[in-house]
Parts: C-alpha cells; structure tokens; sequence
C-alpha cells in the first residue's frame, strides 16, 4: 500500500498542469496551497502560455517536464484532461490528482470518465478523483486542494471524504473555527481508481493517523471494505458518516428475509461488523476529528458530570440513556468527598450537583475538587464538566482543568458551559491549543463520547 | 443435500417444498420439527401415532407458497378422528398433493431467521422477531456471511425485542449456542450454495425449554 500510494502523500516533487497565472483560479490557488503549507519538494508549473507563476518558472508542455516526476496534479476541463494524462504518464509519472468536475453530469463525460479508467489501466497509473476537491498531507506539508486554505494544521486524524465540501469548506471551518489539526485528507471524488477501502487501507499502516474520520456517499467495493475495516478497527478507530441512509430501496421479494433487506440495513449490518462506528450528523465529521485529537479513547462507557443546575442534570441523564451512555453509581468514598466540599443540606451522588459546593466555596474550588473525586473514582471512564462562567460568580482560571487532565490521562475529560458566550470563547482558545477540547452545546461532549 | 436442491431445480421449481427445506436445513445441524408426509388422511394418521399428538397438519403442493391465506393449516389436532377430518378438508384445497404432519410445537416465542442476497454484499444472514407480524414489526438484525459466532451474538443482542430472548412467562431463556449455530450455518450456506437464493425459517420456535426449533422453512432456489 505504501508503495502503491507512497507518491501521493510524500511526493519528492510535483506537477501542477493547468497552473494559472490569474487569482481565484482553481491553478492559482492549488500552487498558493502549496506554498503556503511550505512544500519542501519541488513544483513544476505547465501551461502553454509559459512565463512565470508565483515566482515559479512555467514550462510550455508536459513533454518539457524532467525525468522523474512522482506526482502530477491535473486541474483541466474534463475535456483536456485524457489527453493530458496519457502525456504525464508518457513521461513516466505514475501518480496523479484529477481536479475537473463535469464527467458523471453530461453523457460526453461518461465517455471522458471511460477513456480514463482504461489509460489507468493501460499505464498502470494510480489515481485520485476526478472531480476531487484534492488531498493534504501535513506531514509532508503536502496538499494538492485547490480552494484557498492557506496553511493547513497538522494533527492526527486523518479524513477520507466523497464530498469535495469537507476538502474545502469544512476544512476551512476546522482551520478558523476549532484547534485540532489534521494528518491526511482525501477527498475521492468520482472514485475511479483509489476508493474508500484502498485509502483505507493506506492509512491502516500510516504511523500519521491515529484516527479515521470517513464521510461516504457509496461503498464501490463493500465486502473488500468489511475485510479492510475489520482488521483496522482493531488497531484505530474508524467513524463513518454513511448517507442515504433513508432510501426506501426495500427489494421486492418472495422471501421475508429479502424483503426487509434494504439496502442500508446491510450497509448499516456491515459497518457493525467491520467495527466502524456510524454518525448520522454532519457536524459530528467535525466534533470526532476534535475529539480523536485530544482525548485518550475511553475505556468504557461510564460517564459521570457535574452540572450547576437541577434541569440540566435531569435532561442529560436522560440523554445519556438515549446515546447508550451509562451513568453508575460511585464508590462511597467519591461521595463521601462530594459531601465534604459541599454544603450539608445537599444530598451528593452521579452526576453531580455542583452549583451548592460551587456558590459557597467559589466556582474553581467545586469543579476542581468535584471533578477530580470522580476523575479519581474507578467506575467512571470519563468526565464531563458543564463549566458555569459569569463574572458574578467569578471566572476560574482554567488551569485547574489542564493540571486535572495531566493527572489523569487515561480518563477522557471533556469541557462544556453554561453562561457567558464571552466566556466559554476563551476558555476554548485557551484550553484546546493545550489539548483539553471543549464543546459550546451542552449535548455535545456526550454525543462524542458516544462515538468513540 | 446438493441433490434435493438439483432435483428441485431439475423440475423448474421455484423453491424447495416445506418438508425438503427443513431437510436441507437440518443437514448443516439446523433444529426441525419432527414431521413426516402423508398422501392420504389415513396415512396422516400413522404419521401422527408416530409423532405424539397433538399434531400439526399442513396442506402441501408446489404451487401452494401462502397456506395460510387458503386455510391450508390446521393447528393443536389431539386425535386420530381429528386428524382423518381436517386431513379429507386439506386434500380438497387446489394444489394441495400432500399433507405434512408435524409435531405440535409448544412455546410462546416466534423468531425468524433467513439468508437474503445482495448484489454488492453477496450473503446476508437475518435474525429478528418472528411469526406473522415479522413484516409489520420489523424488528431484525443483519450480517454479511461469513458470520463468526461473535457476530451471530452481537445481532441476536441487537433486536428490540431482545428481552423476549431472557426468561419469559415461565419458559426458559433461550439456548444462544444453538441459536448462534443456526446463523453461521445461514451464512455458511449463503457461502457455498450458490443454488440457494434465499432462506427464510419463520417461525423458528423457542421450546419451553429455550431450544430454538425451525416449525416453518422455505429455501428460494436460484432462477434458471
């Protein structure tokens, strides 16, 4: 697999043919990326106009590449794109990115699509898209994305989308909006030869990728994937946003069993076996690659929270049962220190009603000593603090929940609020650049700790 | 077993006969009912003697796939004048050949299993709640064969349901080695009969004393 698909995500050099000169251009902004990420290997610009890019030379055509080129990113109309493929692998490029959309759309490109499969065929080339939004890999500085993303973080999770929106605007949102950064993004688009179980199968041995993130439209090949899967479950976590998911498509049948076997009962069936966790959300693309970022992986689903209101204790319980989440009971020593830091009128147990001990002690002393006797508590697995943050009562400083997750690494521990929006912005920008990761929606931290 | 399954598809059939599926099915150690055939409602009646009463007895003919919608079954028959009189009415019904006798299977709780194929999955074992509700309750489970007994227990726990599956009303919880059994060997099947198209064991009864037993079958044979 490295070999097969090595060049695409640690090119020594690269090609960009259609590299443009104007701004805004699709082969403007691809070789701004790459710069911007500080590629370290060469960059070949080609178009026939020549002249010079970015303070790059253009060459006039394929045929005046040098000898040895790894990667070619191709950003043509669908049109030029045959014929420009069959040049670069002329010049013994085997690996190449297809940016152009419009193949699947119009019959001319079911057509265009067919002549590529049997030039990859034909030179044995390797190929992402076409109609891709493009692929990163941060650990090479490497991405060949052509929507203006600048600088891309580099982090541990790594993303396989068939959507050219999570390459570009989801991306973009991951890069302003949250901390976490990403390892390899690859964005399959029409799926002509590199699939979702060859990507997988890549980062299954990738020591970048900790974590998988997957958002599918279809499975090209499902029982090669199940093999796949099965076997990189076990060593990383896969989540996957499958869609479609209410397509009637009930078979008409004699039998009971065919009838009732729609199409994403199996698929549903399949991820199950192969140990892939399934999300339903978008958003949830999003709050799995943050949280694969920062937390250890749970070693149950023991949860324990403290929140400073009666209602949220009563809802959240209740959602904890809707997600599968179980809220134990805790070892009478744990209660018998909530008892010692609250005030004596308050019957203390799991979860935790924080605000008596909070109000009277001051807010950093109850969360601090509320969360750490259930940190400390061998029934719980993870932890979950709904952080209250007003001036009146009195901002705490965050350190107490970095000095709380240092102590207890094993133990997922995750930070949602209540109050002031101010507030909990900078408690985020201050907390997950260090690795404790946040969420401004109370049902979130438990809608994660669900899928992983 | 391959020769029930060449002779059936020899004559044009569709499908297996009841009888000759759950002989198929018990082969790979699939749990039957005990049952036997019969050509006439005397001969029904010595089935029964050799079966213990009460007895089921059915109306069976290639054509006839719904026996139930044509009044096709008689049900808890106690006796020899019982079985001779629902035996004449069977006989009667169109496409009726034979009668199948069979014991009468106690026990409250219904499952259904079954083999399906997908196109792009290829086999694909089911489990759920069975009985004549199957559809409407439409609660099941499914798994790509080949099934580890892993998986097969992983489905079995995924069904709404899946409390019936624990003591229920003075009968025991049912046996889920043998359960797990019968969906490998579904998938098993799926696996390397490629003859077969579909599998359907609905009801699969659970005894009162939690063994699991195949009381209705129809294995689907491939078209052409």
């Amino acid at each position: 697999m490295k070999e097969e698909f090595g060049p695409f995500f640690e090119p020594k050099n690269v090609a960009v043919i259609g590299a443009s000169a104007t701004p805004g251009r699709p082969g403007n902004d691809v070789i701004r990326n790459i710069l911007a990420n500080e590629y370290r290997g060469e960059i070949y610009l080609v178009n026939p106009k020549g002249g010079e890019i970015l303070g790059l030379p253009v060459l006039p055509s394929i045929a005046n590449l040098p000898d040895g080129v790894e990667l070619a990113i191709i950003i043509l109309p669908a049109k030029d794109t045959p014929q420009a493929l069959r040049a670069c692998a002329e010049k013994g490029i085997r690996h190449a990115v297809l940016s152009a959309g419009g193949f699947a759309e119009v019959d001319q490109g079911v057509k265009i699509q067919e002549e590529l499969v049997e030039i990859i065929r034909e030179k044995k080339l390797r190929v992402i898209g076409p109609n891709t939004s493009g692929h990163t890999s941060t650990p090479h500085q490497f991405t060949s994305t052509f929507f203006p993303l600048g600088k891309i973080r580099r982090g541990k999770v790594s993303y396989i989308a068939q959507t050219g929106n999570f390459a570009t605007h989801t991306m973009k949102y991951i890069l302003t909006g949250e901390h976490f950064g990403v390892s390899r993004v690859i964005g399959l688009g029409n799926k002509i030869d590199m699939d979702e179980s060859d990507a997988l199968e890549y980062l299954a041995d990738d020591p970048e990728t900790s974590a998988i993130v997957m958002y599918l439209e279809s499975i090209k090949r499902p029982r090669k994937f199940l093999e796949i899967a099965r076997e990189v479950t076990r060593r990383k976590p896969v989540v996957m946003l499958k869609s479609g998911s209410t397509e009637a498509g009930k078979h008409a049948a004699v039998a009971h069993t065919a009838a009732m076997a729609a199409e994403d009962r199996l698929i549903d069936a399949m991820l199950r076996q192969a140990g892939v966790v399934r999300i339903w959300d978008y958003t949830h693309l999003i709050l799995a690659g943050k949280a694969f970022s920062m937390l250890p992986l749970p070693k149950g689903n023991r949860v324990s929270f403290l929140a400073p209101s009666g209602a949220m204790l009563v809802v959240l319980s209740d959602l904890c049962v809707r997600l599968g989440l179980d809220v134990p009971e805790i070892e009478p020593a744990t209660v018998r220190r909530l008892h010692d830091i609250s005030p004596p009128f308050i019957r203390m147990r799991n979860p935790v009603d924080i605000w008596a001990s909070a109000s009277v002690h001051g807010v950093e002393f109850g969360y601090r000593e509320g969360m750490e006797a259930v940190l400390k508590d061998p029934n719980i697995d993870a932890v979950i603090p709904i952080l209250m943050l007003t001036e009146d009562t009195g901002i705490p400083s965050y350190d107490f929940i970095l000095d709380l997750k240092n102590r207890y690494p094993d133990k997922p521990l995750i930070v949602t609020f209540s109050a002031d929006k101010k507030y909990m912005d900078e408690c985020k920008n201050y907390l997950e650049p260090l690795g404790v990761p946040t969420f401004p929606e109370i049902e979130q931290p438990f809608e994660v700790l669900s899928s992983v | 077993m391959m020769n029930l399954l060449k002779e059936a598809m020899a004559k044009g059939r569709a499908t297996l006969s009841e009888y000759d599926s759950k002989r198929f099915l018990s082969s790979f150690g699939i749990p039957v009912c005990r049952e036997g055939l019969a050509d006439n409602p005397d001969s029904a009646a010595a089935e029964a003697r050799k079966i213990g009463y009460p007895v089921v007895l059915k109306a069976c003919g290639a054509d006839l796939a719904h026996k139930t919608e044509v009044g096709g079954i008689a049900l808890n028959l106690k006796n020899i004048r019982d079985v001779r009189k629902e035996g004449l009415r069977l006989m009667k019904i169109r496409g009726c050949e034979t009668l199948l006798v069979q014991e009468m299977v106690k026990g409250a709780r219904e499952l259904v299993c079954g083999l399906t194929r997908d196109p792009q999955l290829g086999p694909c074992v089911m489990f759920g709640l069975g009985g004549v509700f199957t559809e409407v309750l439409d609660d099941v489970a499914f798994r790509i064969a080949p099934l580890t007994l892993g998986d097969a227990r992983e489905m079995i726990g995924e069904i709404r349901a899946r409390k019936m599956l624990d003591p229920f009303r003075g009968e025991a919880a049912i046996d889920q080695e043998i359960l797990g059994h019968v969906l490998v060997s579904l998938g098993r099947i799926g696996l390397e009969y490629e003859d077969v198209a579909a599998i359907d064991i609905n009801p699969l009864k659970v005894r009162p004393d939690g063994k699991p037993v195949a009381v209705d079958a129809l294995v689907v044979l491939r078209k052409g």
